[in-house]
């Protein structure tokens, strides 16, 4: 080969090296990840094709998940007030802690499963949940920041550049592409490992009491807590009376129907072991005061729900069972996943079996 | 001759050179000019005026979205244009003027919606005109606020003598999105002014007494009664 044959070629190496340096890795995509529905589960709600689940999502969602960065005084990140041990409720706590000692005026729920759900909050006033972490960030009782303001924090970051660009191909941040992320990190949290997820699929028993309780469950629960996710995501009205400072109207707050007086999403009850105090509002410290609130405490009220007006009959025995069963919902390897620990926690791979 | 087929293969893999989209055939473009009054006077921010009840109003903010822009052209077909959402504020003059690129030679009526459709409601976070951090957004129930009016009056009783509408909601029975369609003379025209009169906010259907109503923050009955009226701002320049 000739000298100046020799430059042409290393000119077009070089003119090609430099293009693909400043082409914005066009051709370096973030590496897709499957979304796994559990056997037997219906089909999520979410629309993933609007948001495609990559690895770079996935991890920068997490980045934020856990980024105190995005309260007021940068004390305090979601994983704050939704802590894995607790299922990702705030656990031991009827109402959270904002900013300023403030107090939320809702029981933070448990935070699984969230691609199949519709709409959050327990009034369902959020409709997406790409939109829901806009409230807890600038409510004035959470977080009380403003979006801009976190983003420019995020902006003034030496890593979060990268990583957006890694997540989304360029290293622009925007809102956009914070509630995309932090949702790609959400809707990772499945939890479908539960006792009674293995006796369902055929790989355990039930003791006794816990066959006894699921007997009972089905009489006298599946009318809301509907199976597999144990809820049927309605709003209903449990004849809880509304506290009087907090004067909390629930579901009427957002269609503005009188109808809707008290009404609250019904919850989840999975990990429910793990997610006490119960009800909207965190009244309820444990489930046998659930139970009492069912069989004796009813206040009912024009829109109290049909299945509850007369109140829940319940034995002793029955409440016994039933807690037992109730416990065979929790999922430890949900709650000790280490790809959903805060960061540092971990080796970041899920455990191969830890129901020992 | 090796050499010169890798120099071909470089390029070609070159990621410089991709294809370009073909360019759109041109349209007409008509420009929309909104006039921002309060009856007859032109309305500049932070001035008094005296609305249509009597009362005495200085008004500070004046925003609102036009979404979903259609013509008909003289004989009656209607076409839809292309999907924009403007927010229209009066705090921004460049908002005032809307461009459109209209397929269509002589103009009957032009057509658009007050306020974000029911869709773009319920997808998730949008962009441009519609970010939430535009400060036309509710995140505690979802939805755009579809026009936003905010001032102060003698006449209202809260703090600071305020007034704020926030008129929202996308959900029936209450749903505030309006439709507006203006005559537009069946003219060639590249310019169409659109006198907004701001006392129809006050008066159009239902009567809104800022002492007795000062705020409207949320969906239900009232938004959807201020929404009837807010449709009633919108007249062309020469039927004022």
């Amino acid at each position: 080969m000739n000298l100046p044959k020799t430059i042409t070629v290393l000119g077009a190496i070089v003119l090609t090296g430099i293009g693909w340096m400043v082409a914005d890795n066009r051709y370096f995509k973030p590496r897709p990840v499957a979304f796994t529905v559990p056997k037997g589960w219906p089909q999520p709600v979410y629309d993933f094709s609007k948001n495609p689940l990559t690895e770079e999502g996935i991890a920068l969602g997490k980045k934020l998940f856990y980024d105190t960065r995005f309260s007021k005084d940068n004390t305090f990140s979601c994983g704050s007030c939704h802590q894995q041990f607790g299922a990702f409720n705030t656990y031991d706590h009827n109402l959270s802690h904002g900013i300023n000692n403030s107090l939320t005026t809702r029981n933070a729920p448990g935070l699984f499963n969230l691609a199949w759900q519709k709409a959050f909050m327990w009034d369902g006033g959020i409709n997406h949940l790409d939109l829901q972490p806009l409230a807890p960030i600038t409510a004035e009782n959470e977080m009380g920041e403003s979006v801009e303001a976190v983003i420019g924090k995020l902006r003034a970051d030496k890593t979060y550049p990268s990583l957006f660009k890694a997540a989304f191909g360029d290293a622009t941040i925007s809102y956009l592409r914070i509630g995309k992320a932090l949702s790609q990190f959400m809707l990772q949290l499945v939890s479908s490992n539960s006792k009674y997820d293995r006796v369902m699929r055929g790989e355990a028993s039930f003791i006794l009491p816990e066959r006894l309780g699921y007997e009972i469950f089905r009489q006298k629960c599946t009318g809301c807590h509907t199976e597999p996710l144990f809820t049927d995501f309605s709003y209903r009205n449990t004849g809880m009376a509304a506290d009087r400072m907090l004067n909390d109207a629930g579901r009427m707050k957002i269609t503005g129907s009188s109808g809707d007086s008290l009404k609250f999403r019904v919850p989840s009850l999975r990990n429910v072991a793990m997610t006490f105090p119960y009800g909207h509002d965190g009244r309820f410290f444990s489930l046998l005061g659930v139970f009492e609130h069912y069989r004796k405490n009813l206040v009912p009220d024009n829109n109290t729900d049909p299945l509850l007006k007369n109140g829940l009959p319940l034995s002793n025995y029955e409440i016994g069972q039933l807690t037992a069963f109730l416990y065979t919902l929790t999922d430890s390897s949900f709650l000790n996943d280490p790809r959903f620990a805060p960061p540092g926690y971990g080796n970041g791979k899920p455990p191969v079996d830890i129901h020992r | 001759m090796h050499t010169l087929i890798l120099i071909l293969l470089l390029l070609l893999v070159h990621p410089g050179i991709q294809e370009k989209t073909a360019l759109q055939r041109p349209v007409q473009k008509i420009r929309l000019v909104l006039q921002h009054r309060v009856g007859r006077e032109p309305l500049v921010l932070g001035n008094s005026y005296r609305n249509v009840l009597g009362d005495t109003i200085t008004i500070y903010k004046f925003k609102y979205y036009l979404s979903n822009f259609a013509v008909t052209d003289s004989s009656g077909n209607t076409v839809r244009l292309p999907l924009q959402y403007r927010l229209v504020d009066e705090a921004d003059a460049a908002s005032k003027t809307i461009e459109l690129s209209v397929p269509v030679d002589r103009i009957r009526d032009i057509r658009f919606m007050i306020g974000v459709d029911s869709t773009r409601n319920v997808s998730g976070i949008q962009e441009g005109a519609l970010d939430p951090l535009k400060g036309m957004f509710w995140t505690w129930n979802t939805g755009y606020i579809m026009a936003k009016l905010e001032g102060s009056s003698p006449s209202s009783k809260i703090a600071m003598q305020s007034f704020t509408y926030h008129i929202g909601g996308y959900r029936a029975p209450y749903a505030t999105m309006r439709w507006v369609t203006l005559p537009a003379g069946n003219r060639n025209t590249n310019k169409l002014a659109v006198v907004v009169d701001i006392n129809q906010w006050f008066k159009h259907k239902t009567a809104l007494s800022i002492a007795k109503t000062p705020v409207c923050h949320s969906p239900g009955e009232l938004a959807s009664q201020i929404a009837d009226n807010i449709s009633g701002m919108f007249s062309n320049d020469s039927n004022p």
